[in-house]
């Protein structure tokens, strides 16, 4: 039976059992691994190979050699984008529901969203490969014990675990969560939603438990948003300006 | 709010050329939205607005219910990049964050 995470001398610990902690390993790799299915989808050589449709298709491992034949799909993406900012063509979101929602439109405007996600969204998947990888690697040892700096990096991973399972469970709303909860605690014979619905429960636990007690030793910084906001006006921050309680 | 107004009137006095109203739009301030969702935990949301923004525990915890009643919460502004940053690191923490031009 795990035990919840606790803050020690140097960060935070928690004991899980050995199925508990490669049931968590595993389920890191597969998001890892939907999210390097993404760069196929979003791969910009695609694109602009596709006007003579000769895009040889023997991928060599090295990243696009120079000095090859014909116009290298690497330089034609490089050439649109030194024609000018507004040549950047904006990328799809994904298909995948998944992918989606780890991935999100930084905009309401589809158009917008598009360019943003041109830019940024490759950077954005690496940081969240990079995340999970981590807690793979902290997965690895009993107890699970986290120092204070990479325990952000740890929650950050069990929350896309968690947005990852809510997307396959179809969780969109209160009732969906309720909905969940109800399958998570409820029959015995277990399909895979409810087993789905069982390892969600475990893991939100468990981020709850991490952020609980990393909250706890967050230091009070109680005058950086009075001077953010001072000169934007908002109307809340400025009723109680000077003075947050401490 | 105020600088929005006054760039509007500034725009309509001078009749400016395009280039130098391209130049103030990408000085108009932008706005990140928090938006609500059935997933990210409170004490987790709170967290990250209390570690990233450095806000208050009060204010984060503020900022974090209006997200969770009324469906979503500006928490942060600025210029077009900073708001673009703080966009990400919003996505890199799983929030469900957009940018917009601050009314």
């Amino acid at each position: 039976m795990a035990t919840a995470f606790r803050a020690t001398t140097k960060g935070y610990r928690a004991d899980l059992e050995q199925h508990e902690r490669r049931l968590l390993s595993s389920l890191c790799a597969d998001v890892i691994q939907l999210l390097e299915s993404r760069e196929d989808e979003a791969d910009p050589a695609d694109e602009a190979a596709a006007p003579d449709g000769s895009a040889s298709p023997a991928g060599s491992g090295s990243p696009a050699g120079p000095g090859s034949a014909a116009e290298d799909p690497a330089f034609a993406h490089f050439r649109a984008e030194l024609a000018g900012l507004g040549g950047e063509e904006p990328l799809a979101p994904p298909e995948d529901d998944v992918l989606r929602r780890l991935l999100p439109d930084a905009s309401t405007d589809p158009e917008e969203a598009g360019h943003f996600r041109r830019l940024s969204e490759n950077s954005l998947r690496g940081a969240k490969i990079a995340d999970l990888r981590t807690a793979r690697m902290l997965l690895e040892s009993t107890p699970i014990s986290i120092d204070d700096d990479v325990a952000p990096v740890f929650g950050r991973a069990l929350n896309d675990l968690r947005l990852t399972l809510a997307s396959r469970l179809q969780l969109h709303s209160a009732e969906d969560a309720e909905r969940v909860h109800d399958l998570a605690v409820g029959s015995s014979a277990k399909d895979t939603d409810a087993f789905m619905a069982e390892i969600y429960t475990f893991i939100t636990w468990l981020q709850e438990t991490l952020f609980s007690a990393m909250t706890e030793f967050l230091p009070e910084r109680g005058t950086a948003d009075d001077d953010e906001n001072a000169d934007e006006a908002d109307p809340d921050a400025s009723g109680g300006a000077g003075t947050s309680a401490p | 709010m105020s600088s929005a107004e006054g760039s509007t009137l500034s725009r309509e006095e001078t009749g400016l050329d395009s280039e130098f109203s391209q130049l103030l739009s990408a000085a108009r301030p932008y706005q990140v939205v928090v938006w609500n969702d059935p997933v990210n935990l409170m004490t987790y949301v709170s967290w990250v607005f209390r570690s990233y923004f450095g806000h208050s525990k009060s204010r984060a915890e503020k900022l974090m219910m209006q997200v969770h009643e009324e469906g979503r919460a500006v928490v942060s502004h600025g210029p077009r990049e900073k708001a673009e940053q703080d966009v990400t690191a919003m996505h890199q923490y799983g929030l469900q964050a957009t940018l917009e031009e601050a009314e």
